[in-house]
């Protein structure tokens, strides 16, 4: 049994919300993915299977719309949005994002369908939220970041801050969102009132500032980017370290709950010759108070941190994870994609799930649950669906409209 | 305290520590559920060591990280260790909905409050357990922090530039990942349990709630065989797309074309004709094959020009802009005020103690940060009186056994 599986949600987001109904989708619940005739313009992003264009072979697509039904819905036309309002009485959710007031200027805003549905909860997914001085500025993943606080946190010092690579900032909102439809779903079953949620997602990537958004109201010096760490004041702090063939990882900080740590790694850096007994038995716990006082000097910090990455540079990543595994180090291997995919922990684990496209003739394998349930797991029931897959179903035998007025409604090109 | 807010009737014993298990149950403590967070008196929690510190200055509760984490929460002390303490879990364990637990996989069976051990005390127990690697595989006894989880499963190798070294993501990125993916699971078991009477455990990996953060370059791999790379702040689509600098030291603005109307309008503010005459720039696939001499001539209009002109000289033609902002910046930002983001909470041994606010407006029943993070043991009195309802000789007795710290 499906946790989720008494509810329905009409999913009519863009490529800023497509996580959000997924979440649901994936528990079990019911998510209808309302498109537009054409299809949702995240169809239209890359990169697609075999590298060819085609609106049901867009991988990002793929990747946020697996356990959706779909249908197509003219909601720029009268007989669409009639048709809406009918989904939206049998409806729990709605989730959207488009530009503040667009839904609102079509009578689809939280206002008009509450009036419809009461208990509907109606979930809006903006750059910048619904209204104040931004809400009208124009978006992209990258301006998010840099709006949000952690763009300006990763890179090299010398060269601008850089994101990575897969845009981010809708993933946090759409999670945002998801958890905040529940919290709604929760006082619901008190209520039976439904409400709208209004989720900014500059909000939702300061998250990923780590409380540094907060450097400048706590009277706190801000973090500054620099490759493969952070600097913090006069502290270069390395977070990612050179390997044998490639990087790792490693946590190597002071103070009384990580110090512990690095007492116990240069206790074995000592027992390996890479240094001697006076480096060893320095105080981890005070170090880094040490050296923001000066007690220590940074240059001695500097030469600890060259024995350090002697030691890291003499294994490979996999006997370093083997170290971490064995010894209680805090160290893991920056992995590419591929191994990723391939790791034997997510392969003991039965993470990674094919999911079979039967019209392409092939399963591909997609991240798997997002967690494990005893009671409820998570099922991959439906593989992302191609555009109105699921218009008879949805309108003539669940809806109850007729052939006729199915054709009518194909002719006038509103589904 | 409010007393429509949409989880007051959901009690969480939590027993998570750093990141990615407290940011959780902050979250659902801003909708209202009460969370009794436990610390052990003896073992710092991490978060409480780790800046930003309030004012600059090191102290068990100046940390900004462990306020943000833990604003809205009640806190006691316990030894786990402690014989006295047993029965204090089973009380909160009898008391409460849900049990969290971030501690790697082996701690809580080592202590005897596993699920199965749990259960036998509250039946319909939830019990969710979030570690960086699940319980299971090889790799389950690593323990450590979000920045290791964010390199295992492939985000420092695609944030940086394709000739040099990963730069890495910022930080423990899979613990800002994590914890809506918590909170929701704790959510629709709850709601399950609403409708079925049945408790269940559920076993969170950090790096494979992640994972999902990285789908279209998972299934670029598993469809394609293609291994995605580091590309800078380029965009596989839209161009320009980067970062540009503005005057002034270390300043920046983030300009993005979404469409080939973006560019039009983008060069009508710069006022270059080599780039607004220039047909092989009209087009996206034009411009990504030219990015670098476009963003050169971008850079050459930006540098000498203040981030926040550009920004609002951009978008007021339609133009994706940002400065790209620091905690000042973002401390001043009109949108962020708008939005309520920062909080000043009273805290009652450091004054104002400011962390972040609910990161979604309910319209009926909003979200609201109902006091400071605790101090250690802060709570202990509390808890144990009007939660448990533990009399006066039952906790002499418990604080002279140790138990509490």
């Amino acid at each position: 049994m499906s946790v989720l599986s008494p509810y329905r949600v009409l999913d009519l987001t863009t490529e800023r919300g497509l996580l959000c109904g997924q979440m649901l989708g994936d528990m079990g619940a019911d998510v209808i993915k309302v498109e537009p005739p054409g299809g949702c313009s995240a169809r239209s992003i890359g990169p697609f299977y075999k590298d060819a264009p085609h609106p049901d072979r867009s991988l990002y697509w793929w990747a946020y719309n697996r356990n959706k039904r779909a249908i197509t819905l003219d909601i720029e036309r009268d007989g669409g949005r009639d048709l809406l309002r009918r989904l939206i009485e049998h409806a729990d959710f709605l989730i959207e994002s488009h530009n503040p007031g667009y839904l609102s200027e079509r009578n689809l805003g939280f206002a008009d369908l509450t009036r419809i549905n009461p208990a509907l909860i109606y979930v809006s997914i903006t750059p910048f939220g619904q209204d104040g001085p931004k809400a009208t500025y124009a978006d992209s993943d990258l301006i998010i970041l840099a709006a949000g606080g952690p763009l300006i946190l990763a890179g090299d010092a010398d060269r601008p801050p850089v994101r990575l690579c897969i845009p981010q900032a809708y993933l946090h909102a759409s999670t945002d969102a998801a958890v905040a439809a529940l919290a709604a779903h929760h006082e619901r079953a008190r209520s039976g009132l439904g409400q709208h949620i209004d989720v900014a997602a500059q909000q939702s990537v300061a998250m990923a500032t780590q409380a540094y958004v907060l450097a400048a109201p706590l009277g706190s010096p801000e973090a500054r980017r620099m490759s493969g760490g952070v600097k913090f004041g006069p502290l270069d702090i390395p977070l990612v370290w050179p390997a044998k063939d490639g990087y790792v990882a490693m946590t190597f900080l002071f103070g009384s709950a990580l110090g512990i740590f690095t007492a116990k790694l240069m206790h074995f850096l000592c027992e390996q010759g890479f240094c001697d007994e006076a480096t060893r038995d320095k105080d981890w716990i005070a170090y880094g108070e040490q050296l923001l006082s000066g007690a220590e000097p940074l240059s001695e910090f500097e030469r600890v941190k060259e024995i350090v990455r002697k030691f890291t540079c003499s294994h490979t990543k996999a006997e370093l994870l083997q170290l971490a595994v064995d010894r209680g180090f805090l160290i893991t291997p920056v992995t590419t994609i591929e191994e990723v995919v391939e790791s034997p922990q997510f392969e003991s684990r039965g993470y990674f799930q094919d999911v079979a496209h039967p019209e392409l003739g092939q399963s591909f394998r997609y991240p798997g649950p997002f967690a494990k349930f005893s009671a409820t797991p998570i099922e991959y029931r439906l593989r992302p669906p191609s555009i109105g897959e699921h218009n008879s179903e949805i309108y003539r035998d669940e809806l109850g409209l007729s052939e006729r007025e199915m054709a009518e409604l194909t002719q006038t090109g509103i589904i | 305290m409010r007393d429509d807010l949409p989880l007051k009737d959901v009690k969480i014993c939590d027993f998570t520590w750093v990141m990615a298990g407290p940011a959780s149950t902050r979250i659902l403590a801003d909708y209202g559920a009460t969370v009794v967070r436990i610390e052990s008196p003896t073992r710092i929690d991490a978060a409480r060591t780790l800046q930003p510190y309030l004012d600059n200055k090191l102290g068990p509760d100046s940390s900004g990280m462990f306020a943000n984490c833990n604003a809205g929460k009640l806190g006691i002390s316990l030894d786990l260790r402690n014989r006295a303490a047993r029965a204090v879990v089973h009380d909160l364990v009898r008391w409460a909905d849900v049990v969290t637990e971030s501690f790697s996989p082996k701690a809580m069976r080592a202590w005897g409050f596993d699920y199965e051990s749990l259960r036998k005390v509250n039946p319909n127990l939830i019990m969710l357990s979030s570690c960086l690697m699940g319980q299971s595989g090889p790799l389950a006894k690593i323990a450590g922090f979000g920045n290791m989880a964010a390199a295992i499963s492939g985000f420092h190798n695609l944030t940086g530039w394709p000739d040099r070294a990963p730069a890495g993501v910022f930080g423990a990125y899979t613990d800002y990942v994590a914890p809506r993916y918590t909170a929701i699971a704790i959510l629709a078991a709850l709601d399950h349990r609403r409708r079925t009477g049945q408790g269940q455990y559920i076993d969170q990996s950090q790096a494979e709630c992640a994972i999902h953060f990285l789908a279209p370059a998972i299934l670029d791999y598993t469809a394609n065989g293609r291994v995605n790379g580091r590309v800078g702040n380029s965009d596989a689509i839209f161009a320009p797309h980067g970062v540009y600098p503005a005057a002034g030291d270390d300043q920046w603005v983030a300009i993005v074309c979404r469409s080939d109307d973006d560019w039009r309008r983008l060069c009508t503010a710069i006022e270059n004709e080599d780039l607004s005459r220039n047909s092989r720039y009209a087009l996206a696939a034009g411009r990504l094959e030219h990015r670098d001499a476009i963003d050169s001539c971008i850079a050459a209009w930006t540098h000498a020009l203040d981030r926040g002109v550009i920004e609002s000289r951009l978008q007021a033609l339609g133009v994706p802009a940002h400065q790209v902002q620091n905690s000042a910046d973002a401390y001043r930002d009109t949108q962020f005020a708008h939005r309520g983001h920062f909080v000043a909470l009273d805290h009652p041994s450091l004054g104002k103690f400011t962390v972040e606010g609910p990161r979604a407006r309910l319209s009926r029943t909003p979200a609201v940060v109902s006091r400071a993070a605790p101090m250690l043991g802060q709570d202990n009195q509390h808890v144990l009186e009007s939660i448990l309802g533990y009399d006066e000789t039952q906790i002499s007795e418990l604080v002279a056994s140790g138990a509490l710290g």
